[in-house]
Parts: structure tokens; C-alpha cells; sequence
């Protein structure tokens, strides 16, 4: 097929009935509420930033056919360092390196012990998320509640251009703009295709798997460190314990976005749109009335959904589809 | 002189060194507590691990093939709290039995089903359940706890048979000798292992993996709901926090029981010492006042440390297998 006749015809990817999704989203939030003011899209972009990031990171991790659910509790040490590090005087230039290298190495040590001892990243993950949590407790004076932080930790976190767009929503755009052109025209990112595709194809072109496993958690460590960082300093005190399970909303974002948790397919867009995506359907069950903890069932079921429709070979539907619409076969 | 050399085998063999790791933690915690010596608190650390024990029963069936459930806590939790709904509206301790069991073994056949008919892996299956059922209870419940349950209802837990034996013991202990038979000299054992291995060639070999799937899972959470209501005969209330704790517990006590988290190696007496490490730890820790937390880092590094060791052991007895396939009978 030419490069003419795919631009003639248009072919509803994935990513793009997400982004009309997202689109119809906003458009009914903003006829419904009082969303489309100055402060509800402010706060939609301060809001969307860290799942962006976080997305973006673990849906590089799904890439390669792995997981990671200790993003929450890793995100509460990289929070703390940063709190603490503050509290001690330290200026910006030191405590963001900081944490995020404490989020690099909590991610390089998940990616060690899964790449080094061939246990599933799953399993890996589950036991440091518990291992965090109690370290939390037991271990950070009050539990790694830090307050009374001021203006030199939040200044960035609640910076915004032009009153409306945040400083963190520049920063989480410009990590997704990157890390899609990273995906899509870099020698590293041709190799996580190749890794999550098929593990032993690659090591027959001359990857190794096992080094690009282990490449692919310390970025999403570094991720997370950001990530973790633009949630936290939009606030004035640190408290670990709260971003404890906010893996669900990372997780469910980079699926929803057709990352195949089978590992090599998806796009960094579409974790970009799943964020939103799962943002907003927080937000409209909260204008709606709806408490907090419907979302654990309808993260649950969006999760299913959204994995079933990539692992699931649409052929009879798309046939049938193609002789309702009288379209020659499409190639994908 | 190979007899001798197949004994020394078997003195080095995992449940040997597990069941010296269980006396040496018992001594452990005799030492600095010796309350713990006593034959009531020993015989109530069998009471406290009976839920655990039932559940790692249907856990071990599931890590076999190679899947895992993770969230059996609160396929337990959705039973306690459908179970104290039930009896607190209606005052009938028969039919909230009844829709207790029936609640655990629809949310474990409804995994079965997922898992056996779609291509999604058990991992995201459960991982996205496991949220569902948990926002279900919380739907049901939210803040509430349901308690006052009637006393011939707690009889199910209280009784102690011949003034000592918890009776909690005993239904794990038939349990755990029904489910070893099965694995161990029923066809169903020899399936599930070599499922573990290689599924697709159980499937062509004329047994039916599809089916064998969808009924162990739903044998497990069948197994949730058992232990929903031998959880509330001890406990007696009914809240979303119960259960949060137990998905880790099951899981840590059959992968420490030696069965493997790739599958297709495994061993339901491994899992039975397994579960009574879990219970002399959470015993001990109580005895010495220690923090909820402290327990749950110690289990998160129990689970990493018994991934990695036997990841280790798990390689040389894996390929050992593999040999020893080849001749019927020889596996396991």
C-alpha cells in the first residue's frame, strides 16, 4: 500500500477513537459543568500531569512484556526524599536529582531482581510494594509526613503560564513529545518492539533482552521520579502513605492507551490519551455525585475491557464490519 | 552408595529445610518470648492461619499452571461483607451462608471465565478483579461494619476440640490432606504441573485445559468464601479492611511452600509449611508487640527472598523435570 492512499483513506486507529473519546469527554464536561473555566481546565492540566508521566514510564515496562504496581509506594519515597531534603535547606538544583535517583534506584532494583533472577516482574513488584509500605511506617520519623514546606518546594508545582497552564502540564508534554519520537525513530525504542514481541527473535538480531529490561526500569524509575515530583510539589507538606495505590490509575492509563500487556505493540500517545482519559472519567463520577470507591470497580472493569479489546483478535468483527461498509481489506 | 547419595538429597530437600526453618523460627520466638512456648498459643497460631491455609490450598492449584490469583483477600472480603449484609437485613444465618458462598465462587468463576475464554494473561485478570471486587465491597459496605453475628454462628470457629485443637485446624488439615491426594496421585496433579510447563501440549494430549482452568479458579474463590466465614466466626465484623493483608499472606505462603511462580513445579505440603511460617511469624510479631508494618515489610522480604533462592534452586530441578518427563510417571 502506498504512503498516498493511507492518507486518502482514514483508518480509525486505537489512539484516535481515544483522543475523540477524550475530546467528547471534555466537550460534555465543559456543557455539564463549570469545568471549561479558568480554574477546571487548570486544575484538569496540574491533575493530568503526573499519570502522563507515570503512564508514559510504565507503559514502557508493559513494552517489554513486564509490570510494575510498586509505582505507587515508589512514588512516596521520591516524594519524601525531595520533602525531607527540603526541610534540610537543600536547594532545587540537589532535591529534584535526588529523588528522582531514589525513584531510579527503587525501579533499578525491581528490574534487577526480575531480570537477574527470571521471576516475574509481577510477583517482584507485589513484594516490594508491601516492602515499601511497611518501610513507611516503620522506619520514617512520623510515618514520612513532612509539613509546613513553603514556597521553595511548591513554587514550581504551582507556577503557571498565562494563569492557566501549569508548569508541571509543559513539563509532562514535553516527556510525552519526547518519548515518542524516542519510541518511534530511536535504535532503543525499535529494541523494546523488539523485546516485548518476541524475546528470542531479538536475541537473534542481537539484543539482549535481559539489558534492555533492565534499561527500560531505571527510565521508568526516572519517570516515576518525576512524575512523583509534580504531584508532590503542588503541595505544602509530603506524606508518602497518599500515593499508595496510584499504580491502578498509571496502569490503567498505559492499557487503556493499547499498550498490550503481551508486550510489543502500542504507543506512547495513546498512554498519553489513556491518562486523560482515566482522569476525566474520575472527575465526571466526582461532578456526578458518585463516591470515591466506585472508582476501584470501574478501574477494575475498564482494566479488563481495554486488555480484552488489544488481546483479542477482532477478524470475524472487522470481516463483517468490512462488508457492511463495502471497504476492501485493510492491511494493519 | 548412590543411596546414600539420594538420602542426603532428601535430608536437603525443600520441605525439609522449610520445616527446619519453621522449628527454628518457633525457637526463635520461644527464646525471647517464652510464653510462646506454650501449647495454647502454639495451637492458636493454627487458628489464626486456618483462613490462610484453606485459600493456599486453591492457590497452589492455580501457581502450578502457571497463573496466579491476585487478589483472593478480597474475593474473601466480598463474601464477609455480601455475608454480613445478608444476616444484618435479614436475621437468617443460613441464607447469608448460602449467598456468601455463592458470591465467592461467582467472583472466582467469573476470573475462571475470563482467563479460559480471552487471551488475557491471569496476572491482569486478577490484578484488574481484584480492584473490581474490592470496589464492590466498598459499594456494599462503605464505612459501615457488620457485626453481632449469632452465637451458634461463631461456633464454626470457637469450637475447640478436645479443649485445645482449634477446629479451624481441622478443616484445613482435611483440606490440606483432600488437595494433597489430588496433586499428588490423581491425574488432576500431573495436569496441572505439566500445564505449568507447557499448556499447549496438555491441550493437544486430549485434556481439556480450558475447563481444568475455568475449575480451579472457581474452586479457589469457592475456597475465598469458606474462609470469608471462617474469618468472620473468629473475628465477628464484617469491614473493608479485612482481606487487604491476605492476598500477600497466600501468595508468600505457597511461593515460600517451594511451588514455582513459572510453574509447572510445585508441592501442597511445601504450601502447608508455608502457611504455618506465615502464622508463627504473625503470632510472634503480636507476642512482641510489633507493629502491623514491621510484619509486612518481614512478609514482602520473605516473598522476594524465597523468589530469588528458589529461582535459583527452581533452574537445576526444572531441567531435572524436563528429563524426567520423558518417562511416565516420574513427574512430580
Amino acid at each position: 500500500m502506498s504512503a498516498t492512499t493511507v492518507k486518502k483513506r482514514f483508518k480509525p486507529t486505537r489512539e484516535t477513537v481515544l483522543a475523540l473519546i477524550v475530546l467528547a469527554f471534555l466537550l460534555f464536561l465543559s456543557g455539564t459543568t463549570n469545568f471549561a473555566s479558568r480554574s477546571g481546565l487548570y486544575s484538569f492540566m496540574l491533575d493530568v500531569s503526573p499519570t502522563i508521566v507515570a503512564a508514559i514510564g510504565v507503559g514502557m515496562v508493559i513494552f517489554t512484556g513486564n509490570i510494575d504496581i510498586s509505582l505507587g509506594t515508589m512514588s512516596g519515597f521520591v516524594a519524601y526524599t525531595a520533602g525531607a531534603l527540603v526541610k534540610a535547606g537543600a536547594p532545587m538544583i540537589v532535591f529534584v536529582p535526588a529523588a528522582i535517583l531514589v525513584g531510579v534506584f527503587l525501579a533499578g532494583l525491581n528490574g534487577f531482581i526480575t531480570v537477574k533472577f527470571k521471576v516475574p516482574s509481577i510477583v517482584v513488584t507485589l513484594a516490594m510494594n508491601m516492602v515499601h509500605v511497611g518501610f513507611y511506617a516503620t522506619f520514617l520519623p512520623q510515618s514520612g509526613w513532612i509539613e509546613n514546606l513553603g514556597p521553595r518546594f511548591t513554587w514550581f508545582g504551582r507556577g503557571r503560564f498565562f494563569d492557566v497552564i501549569p508548569y508541571t502540564f509543559v513539563v509532562a508534554i514535553v516527556i510525552a513529545v519526547f518519548f515518542v519520537f524516542v519510541m518511534k525513530y530511536s535504535r532503543f525504542g525499535k529494541t523494546l518492539y523488539a523485546v516485548g514481541g518476541d524475546a528470542q527473535a531479538a536475541v537473534y538480531s542481537g539484543i539482549d533482552p535481559d539489558k534492555t529490561v533492565m534499561k527500560v526500569f531505571l527510565l521508568e524509575g526516572f519517570l516515576i521520579g518525576i512524575s512523583a515530583l509534580l504531584r508532590a510539589m503542588t503541595r505544602n507538606e509530603v506524606m508518602p502513605s497518599v500515593f499508595i495505590g496510584r499504580e491502578l490509575f498509571f496502569i490503567s492509563a498505559a492499557l487503556v492507551g493499547g499498550i498490550s500487556i503481551a508486550g510489543g505493540s502500542g504507543k506512547i500517545v495513546g498512554a498519553v490519551f489513556g491518562a486523560m482519559f482515566v482522569y476525566l472519567l474520575t472527575i465526571t463520577m466526582i461532578y456526578f455525585g458518585f463516591q470515591d470507591y466506585y472508582q476501584f470497580a470501574l478501574q477494575g472493569v475498564i482494566i479488563l475491557m481495554a486488555v480484552y479489546i488489544t488481546v483479542t483478535d477482532f477478524g470475524r468483527f472487522n470481516r463483517l464490519l468490512r462488508r457492511i461498509t463495502g471497504r476492501p481489506p485493510v492491511h494493519s | 552408595m548412590t543411596a546414600k547419595r539420594i538420602n542426603l538429597s532428601i535430608l536437603f530437600s525443600h520441605q525439609t529445610v522449610l520445616f527446619f526453618l519453621l522449628v527454628c523460627l518457633v525457637v526463635l520466638f520461644g527464646l525471647i518470648e517464652p510464653v510462646f512456648f506454650k501449647p495454647r498459643v502454639l495451637f492458636d497460631v493454627l487458628a489464626i492461619v486456618g483462613e490462610v491455609g484453606i485459600m493456599a490450598l486453591g492457590m497452589t492449584f492455580i501457581i502450578s499452571t502457571g497463573g496466579v490469583d491476585l487478589g483472593v483477600g478480597y474475593e474473601l472480603q466480598v463474601s464477609a461483607i455480601v455475608f454480613g449484609l445478608t444476616y444484618t437485613t435479614t436475621q437468617n444465618t443460613v441464607l447469608a451462608i448460602v449467598l456468601a458462598m455463592l458470591t465467592g465462587t461467582v467472583a472466582g468463576a467469573f476470573n475462571g471465565l475470563v482467563i479460559s475464554r480471552t487471551r488475557i494473561p491471569p496476572l491482569v485478570t486478577t490484578l484488574a478483579t481484584m480492584y473490581l471486587y474490592r470496589g464492590i465491597s466498598m459499594i456494599i459496605a462503605g464505612t459501615d461494619t457488620f457485626a453481632g453475628f449469632p452465637e451458634g454462628f461463631l461456633k464454626i470457629s470457637t469450637i475447640e476440640l478436645f479443649g485445645f485443637l482449634p477446629i479451624q485446624s481441622v478443616y484445613f488439615v482435611t483440606l490440606f490432606l483432600i488437595f494433597d491426594y489430588l496433586y499428588r496421585r490423581g491425574s488432576l496433579g500431573r495436569n496441572l504441573k505439566a500445564m505449568g510447563f507447557n499448556e499447549n501440549a496438555v491441550n493437544f494430549s486430549g485434556v481439556n485445559t480450558r475447563r481444568i482452568k475455568f475449575a480451579i479458579y472457581t474452586l479457589t474463590g469457592f475456597l475465598c468464601a469458606l474462609a470469608a466465614l471462617i474469618y468472620l466466626g473468629r473475628i465477628s465484623a464484617a469491614k473493608t479492611s479485612i482481606g487487604d493483608n491476605l492476598n500477600f499472606e497466600v501468595i508468600t505462603a505457597v511461593l515460600l511452600g517451594g511451588t514455582s511462580i513459572m510453574g509447572g513445579v510445585g508441592s501442597m505440603r511445601g504450601t502447608f509449611i508455608g502457611v504455618l511460617i506465615i502464622g508463627v511469624l504473625k503470632k510472634g510479631f503480636t507476642l512482641l508487640n510489633f507493629s502491623g508494618n514491621i510484619y509486612n515489610f518481614t512478609l514482602g522480604l520473605i516473598l522476594i527472598l524465597s523468589l530469588i533462592v528458589f529461582a535459583v534452586l527452581e533452574e537445576k530441578e526444572k531441567s531435572a523435570g524436563r528429563v524426567a518427563a520423558a518417562a511416565p510417571g516420574a513427574v512430580g
